[in-house]
């Protein structure tokens, strides 16, 4: 096992170096000033030739990189162009906001999809299945800014109840707390949505399992019979789908961040890259990398103490 | 007031008491000579305009929707959206309201030279700094004048007041392609003079009636000369407030000085804005739930939505704002028959009402609104799809033209108005294919597409975007538009003070805009946004400058 982590590392490690150069080549592709985004279309040419010169973009692509990964090596991932900050501060800050929302998000989502899924699983084609089934399918077939306008609609402009944007600022007069119930319904619904599918669908296959038939024809309680022999099974394959959303909850939040003007990640990304702010978008990267290498090591443990047959 | 009144307030004082200038361009040049604005407005007959609605409440706090951007340098701004931020704490020499008359505000008072090459501005005595309460002196003043316009600041200010008092030289380098570099300088070192303690004298090489407009350009901001031209939380400033938080793309926060403001302070406490990206239901749920109580500048899309909140107000002006359709000279459009084919095939008032709800006006394929002072009528082009056809087949595209020109997605209304006029053209026969550009990619080559849509800000005089778009030669001649005759004519409209007598040169320019321009101007348009019902003491501003300290709340 301490093979298998170490090779995975280093993996990592390779991974990484690869995407960082990978990213710092889209981006001298990308056909925009920077010192011209920044300043403005009205700035005169002599103002964008000092403001590249003060952010060395004078220098060759190949020179920039190669400081670059110096620098990151010694700790240092630069300075934002946009936020004028040191990148480890916006990144940590922005960062720490969406694990907290992704935090939140996957404490609601895992329970809420598990038990929907399975109770709609384990009796297939019941009146429950069928009501959940179609609730899934409504959630998931809502993009998540229609679904965002649509709660926005309902509890904030026509109910009054909700803050419609979740600046994390109590100035606003709303507590923290309910500036994140928005958001977290979206993602919920959005997300909730899929995974009820998925695990409705594992839970179905396991339930027609030779097994589960011997078992319950043993007289074993239905309730029993579900919980001890049907979920463990069942779970194996949504673990995956269910790992995933790791991901997409740390990276791939940014609609949501931008309808609920949230200061998280996912909108700090999507501002880096409109404004080729290279240190920034390499830094999230490299983030979003790692998150993604170090989910995948944690679902291969995982499925190991799921299934006592699997080894790696 | 000017002790003695300048030999050209008499002249328009005649020309205002003939019916030759209206109100509005006789207050512009009275303010301008230095006529103090009340004694202007009483001198045309005008009431002072009203600001006040009831009685300011002390206390509370105001939230702005906007971007929060950096604010490090004021000198080089080029967004309206820092210069609202940054003008809570630091002030500008002169003020420009909505109603286009300029007005002291740093300065007492300002007195031309009768040719206007020499302004000497006499500064207030009881404007202080914040931090140290030391008294505004003019060697504050010339420090940041000097400062915007050494051409290693970088700032905007340079390009406004080079052909004033700013000489260009070859540095004795050459760039990439071999070409010698040039750079400016003060055209005379006593060009920016210390007088006395309160008194600094511009010396200009060359006659401007604009300066005090000029010194109200958003990035000439007083700042305290010890801070070297960097703003940060805390930073000094005369003005109304003290920035206490900046968090770039989240929340800056302003607290109103406790005492010493020389205008009497601010009625709020506290000014606060809060980033909400670039997302227009943001915009909305933000006022809906009344955790903001203004927004910027409203969007095309959420303005039916805001209509019918009971809780907000829309706040809107007729502006200058537009976005033109040009082309450079190149096949087919080397033709002028195939320009003014395009000026036929549209028409402006549909894509108004597509594009922007109708809210401004349609535009008349020229670049002088109604808003300006020297706009002539000089006939409404109608769209006309039998001519516009009929110049092409004489252009030699009997079967019509294919081209693509360049649009950006953002602003949402400036791709609906391409997509209104693109398909206007079809029935003409022009086959345009539209390329829509990420803006931050479009700004890098919007003087070198062949065909763009490319959006011009608000100007108070035809003259001025005429002189910067039009021009030949001129750095923002996007169109490479040139011709002699219309060279000669904005020239000699720039020279009339007499506005019936721009009007009339501004007749024949837009005469031959319709002939032979490079352009289609489909609309002007509106600026609006929207405020809480319980905000008072705000009125929106063509280029939506926003005052936190005239604000207060009613509660």
């Amino acid at each position: 096992m301490l093979r298998y982590t170490t090779r995975q590392l280093l993996n990592m490690t390779v991974t990484l170096l690869v995407v960082s150069l990978l990213v710092f080549m889209l981006n001298e592709l990308t056909p925009i000033d920077v010192a011209r985004k920044l300043l403005g279309p009205y700035a005169t040419q002599d103002q964008v030739e000092i403001l590249n010169k003060q952010m060395g973009l004078d220098r060759s692509a190949f020179s920039r990189y190669v400081e670059y990964v110096g620098n990151v090596l010694r700790g240092d991932l630069g300075e934002s162009n946009l936020y004028r900050r040191p990148v480890a501060e916006v990144l940590r800050d922005r960062l720490g906001n969406t694990l907290m929302l992704a935090g939140i998000c996957f404490a609601v989502i895992v329970p809420f999809s598990v038990v929907l899924g399975v109770f709609a699983g384990m009796r297939e084609r019941s009146l429950a299945d069928r009501a959940i089934s179609l609730f899934a399918s409504l959630c998931a077939s809502i993009p998540e800014f229609a679904l965002g306008v649509f709660v926005i609609a309902i509890f904030v402009v026509e109910l009054g109840i909700l803050p419609g944007i979740s600046p994390l600022s109590t100035s606003g007069g709303w507590p923290l707390w309910s500036q994140f119930v928005l958001p977290v319904a979206v993602v919920t619904l959005y997300d909730g949505g899929y995974l009820i599918s998925m695990i409705r669908a594992s839970m179905v296959e396991v339930m027609r399992q030779p097994f589960i038939r011997t078992a319950t024809l043993k007289g074993m309680p239905f309730r029993d019979v579900v919980v001890k022999h049907a979920l463990r099974n069942a779970l194996i394959t949504p673990f995956t789908v269910i790992l995933l959303q790791l991901n997409y909850l740390v990276s791939g939040l940014v609609v949501v961040e931008m309808v609920f003007a949230y200061p998280g990640f996912g909108r700090m990304m999507l501002e880096a890259a409109l404004n080729k702010d290279i240190a920034l978008i390499e830094a999230g990267a490299l983030c979003a990398v790692t998150v993604t290498m170090l989910t995948q090591i944690a679902g291969d443990y995982g499925y190991m103490a799921l299934d006592p047959r699997i080894r790696v | 007031m000017a002790d003695k009144l300048h030999p050209i307030i008499k002249l328009a004082g005649r020309d205002f008491a003939d019916g030759k200038l209206d109100r509005r361009e006789f207050l512009r040049i009275a303010t301008l000579l230095g006529i103090a604005t009340p004694v202007a407005f009483g001198m045309a007959g005008l009431p002072m305009p009203a600001m006040a609605q009831g009685a300011p409440k002390k206390g509370g706090i105001v939230r702005l929707g906007s971007r929060v951007q950096d604010l490090k340098s004021p000198h080089t701004y080029s967004w309206v959206e820092s210069a609202n931020a940054a003008r809570q704490t630091l002030d500008y020499l002169t003020y420009t309201g909505i109603d286009n008359v300029t007005r002291p505000n740093l300065v007492a008072k300002w007195e031309p030279s009768p040719d206007l090459k020499t302004w000497t501005l006499t500064l207030r005595r009881d404007v202080t700094w914040r931090k140290d309460n030391r008294k505004l002196t003019a060697d504050d003043v010339v420090w940041n004048i000097k400062r915007v316009l050494d051409p290693k600041t970088g700032s905007s200010v340079v390009g406004l007041l080079k052909g004033f008092i700013l000489d260009e030289y070859e540095t004795g380098e050459k760039d990439d392609k071999g070409v010698a570099k040039k750079s400016t300088r003060l055209w005379d070192a006593n060009a920016v003079q210390k007088v006395d303690d309160f008194t600094i004298r511009l010396n200009g090489k060359a006659a401007n009636l604009g300066i005090p407009e000029a010194l109200f350009h958003y990035p000439l901001m007083i700042m305290d000369p010890a801070e070297n031209g960097e703003f940060k939380v805390g930073s000094n400033g005369t003005g109304a407030f003290d920035m206490v938080e900046l968090d770039v793309g989240k929340r800056a926060r302003f607290a109103a000085r406790k005492s010493g403001h020389w205008g009497g302070g601010a009625h709020i406490d506290t000014f606060e804005i809060i980033d909400l990206g670039d997302d227009a239901a943001a915009q909305v749920a933000a006022l809906a739930s009344k955790q903001v109580d203004m927004i910027y500048q409203g969007a095309v899309t959420t303005y039916d939505t805001v209509q019918k909140m009971p809780n907000v107000q829309i706040n809107s002006i007729d502006t200058a704002y537009t976005a033109v359709a040009r082309v450079h000279s190149l096949k087919p459009f080397d033709d002028k028959r195939v320009r003014q084919a395009l000026r036929h095939a549209t028409d402006p008032d549909a894509v108004l009402k597509l594009a922007y709800r109708g809210l401004g006006k349609p535009g008349e394929h020229h670049h002088v609104s109604s808003v300006h002072p020297e706009y002539a009528n000089v006939g409404y082009m109608k769209q006309d799809i039998a001519k516009a056809k009929a110049l092409l087949a004489e252009a030699g595209y009997p079967n019509g033209i294919d081209t693509e020109i360049i649009a950006r997605p953002q602003p949402d209304w400036e791709l609906l108005a391409v997509q209104a006029m693109v398909e206007q053209w079809k029935e003409a026969g022009i086959r345009a294919r539209i390329n829509v550009m990420p803006s931050a990619q479009y700004w890098n080559v919007w003087t070198k597409v062949p065909f763009g849509f490319t959006t011009w800000a608000h100007r108070p005089l035809g003259t001025m975007v005429h002189s910067l778009a039009y021009r030949t030669g001129g750095a923002w001649n996007e169109s490479n538009w040139s011709n002699a005759e219309f060279d000669k004519l904005i020239t000699e409209a720039e020279g009339y003070l007499d506005v019936e007598k721009r009007r009339a040169v501004m007749a024949k320019l837009e005469r031959i805009m319709l002939d032979e321009g490079p352009i289609v101007v489909p609309l002007w348009r509106s600026v609006f946004n929207y405020s809480d019902k319980k905000i008072k003491g705000y009125k929106i501003h063509p280029t939506i400058y926003i005052e936190a300290k005239d604000m207060w709340v009613d509660a």
